[in-house]
């Protein structure tokens, strides 16, 4: 039963992402998408000069691997600081990479144009969290408690900033701004992904390695110690790799919330806590949701709906549910 | 063998000192009982032994090397440490729990090997918890809680176990019930235990040597017999104490006054 369960999350990303290069406003026969598919990575079918071959491959599946990779370290990274945060409730925004991405992202647009809005996105996602490590950091230590504070800290100043550039600037720019950080993956292409991937792929890979570790950093500081683990040491290269991972994905489609709380929920639900199998099930879970998401996000209506809010409105209901079903239980009790 | 030379302890900043030149030895194949009443420094000496406070003067020895000072990663094979009843923020079963008492064997960016797994199982059966192995840490009774970690401090094969009150959440049946497991291991293992109890009697019936200490001082330190009498006991813990002995066991009870 668990290894049925194993397998349809592992392969999920691969049937979603089958199914989002078929819809789309231009429809192209399933069977279409995966002989281009193969044209283009094996060559071995010869299906000439096709307008659907443009379509799938070079529009629809760069947006798909986007979809996937960033989903994935959302997510990644959402089980990684619940675990080291021992709270079920903590999403990978909450060191303040998201108001960090938000303020990159406002000011380029409106002062400094000259910048590309991903590496000023970036830029600042990385410093919010190393803002709020140092705010944290007392007699050399960095704890749990004061960590969650100074990340409170850290996006309540840079949304103040945020919110002082939009007063600032013109309306046109302030309607790239908002568009900007309801997050969206309409821009993702080969381009993109040839820079999302190194970034995504650092990050991920050492915290995949180190997954187990987190079983015992989640007992908490001085029982991991008791245990032969390093804490401090552990605990910054864990949120180092997956602030690397999550500001990536920020800085190329904007700020999405909810999936790197959600999914890891889910999975957790599904398959239980052993981080052993439940980081990788999350990154394909996440990835699978994200291209989902999109998918919706594209056609539902004739234009782009921002994919921040299709995950927003499938969010809240589902932790609803969640509330009202298992109470206690669902939150990890 | 765990030593402990000459260990002060004060907090940083403050002058009051908690643990004062605190000297003892603890053999190994046996148990050995730190007694005390509350706010005594029991707690204090396990967090000095262990590294958890570093500030401490005096030295202490596992086997004859000296450990005050190592990192947390070598101490893990020095001193294995069963915690007083807690709650995970995840309901890992029983058996992965047991498992993270191989951390200090897996390298920063692996798993746990096969070796690891067969220790854990091997150490799980060792405390008969075996069918347990796939059930919710947190749906086990306090008892059956109490024998994971236990479990878990073993899978760590270090010599010296130090267990924080064992008993302190537990049923008449399960403290007794821990302590003679507990006491089992330890003779078949060689092992090393220091555990703080706070009733004299499970003390005087499973330690092999009892240490009476009472604001961060040292009052007694040798065999039950020796140290469990109505005098010590008095002195310690400042109210009338009887002792009763049947068939050659020691019982102690307060003495009430009525009112």
């Amino acid at each position: 039963m668990k290894g049925i369960k194993i397998l349809v999350v592992l392969f999920s990303p691969l049937a979603a992402g089958w199914i989002s290069l078929f819809l789309g406003a231009y429809e192209i026969s399933p069977f279409l998408v995966l002989k281009i598919l193969l044209n283009e990575t094996l060559s071995v079918f010869e299906v000439g000069d096709l307008p659907e071959k443009a379509i799938v491959w070079d529009i629809r599946f760069p947006r798909v691997l986007t979809a996937f990779l960033v989903g994935a370290s959302l997510s990644g990274a959402g089980v990684t600081l619940q675990a080291l945060f021992r709270n079920p409730l903590v999403d990978p925004f909450i060191l303040g990479i998201s108001a960090g991405a938000a303020f990159g992202c406002a000011i380029t647009i409106g002062f400094l144009e000259i910048f590309p809005i991903q590496l000023m996105a970036f830029f600042f996602a990385i410093l919010a969290v190393f803002l709020a490590c140092f705010i944290a950091k007392t007699q050399g230590e960095i704890s749990r408690l004061p960590l969650v504070l100074s990340g409170v800290i850290v996006s309540a100043f840079f949304t103040a900033l945020v919110s002082m550039v939009k007063f600032l600037v013109d309306p046109h720019k302030l309607q790239s701004i908002v568009y900007w950080l309801m997050g969206s993956f309409s821009l993702a292409d080969w381009r993109t992904l040839k820079w999302i991937v190194p970034g995504i792929l650092v990050g991920l890979i050492p915290v995949y390695l180190m997954r187990w570790r987190l079983n015992v950093l989640s007992m908490g500081e001085e029982e991991a110690k008791m245990l032969g683990i390093n804490v401090g040491r552990e605990r910054a290269l864990l949120i180092l790799f997956s602030t690397l991972a999550v500001a990536t994905a920020t800085s190329a489609c904007g700020i999405i919330g909810w999936v790197g709380l959600m999914v890891p929920h889910l999975i957790r639900m599904l398959i239980g806590p052993d981080h052993k199998v439940l980081l990788p099930l999350a990154l394909a879970g996440g990835g699978a949701f994200m291209i989902a998401a999109d998918t919706l996000s594209r056609t539902l209506t004739s234009f782009d709906i921002p994919v921040g809010i299709i995950t927003a409105l499938t969010g809240a209901p589902f932790f609803i549910y969640l509330m009202k079903k298992g109470g206690k239980e669902a939150w990890g009790k | 063998m765990l030593e402990v030379k000459n260990l002060s302890f004060r907090h940083k900043g403050q002058k009051k000192e908690i643990l004062k030149e605190i000297t003892f030895k603890a053999n190994s194949g046996e148990i050995t009982t730190i007694l005390g009443p509350n706010g005594a420094g029991k707690s204090t000496l396990f967090k000095c032994i262990t590294g958890v406070w570093k500030n401490y003067e005096g030295e202490v020895f596992v086997k004859g090397s000296q450990v005050d000072h190592l990192s947390f990663e070598k101490r893990a094979k020095f001193f294995s440490v069963v915690p007083q009843d807690h709650e995970p923020p995840f309901p890992y079963s029983v058996f992965e729990v047991v498992l993270m008492g191989r951390a200090s064997y897996v390298g920063l960016f692996s798993s746990p090997s096969k070796r690891d797994y067969q220790k854990a199982e091997e150490t799980l059966e060792l405390v008969g918890l075996y069918h347990l192995k796939d059930y919710p840490y947190t749906k086990i009774s306090g008892g059956e809680r109490q024998l994971t970690l236990i479990a878990r401090a073993l899978a760590q094969e270090a010599p010296v176990i130090i267990l924080d009150e064992p008993t302190s959440h537990l049923d008449f049946k399960n403290q007794s019930l821990i302590l003679s497991k507990i006491k089992q291991v330890v003779k078949e293992k060689g092992l090393t235990a220091v555990i703080t109890l706070h009733d004299p009697n499970l003390a005087s019936l499973f330690s092999d040597k009892i240490i009476v200490i009472k604001r961060g001082q040292i009052l007694h330190n040798g065999n039950p017999q020796e140290v469990i009498t109505e005098e010590v006991l008095r002195e310690v813990y400042e109210i009338g104490v009887k002792i009763v002995n049947h068939n050659g066991i020691n019982l102690v009870f307060p003495q009430i006054k009525e009112t």
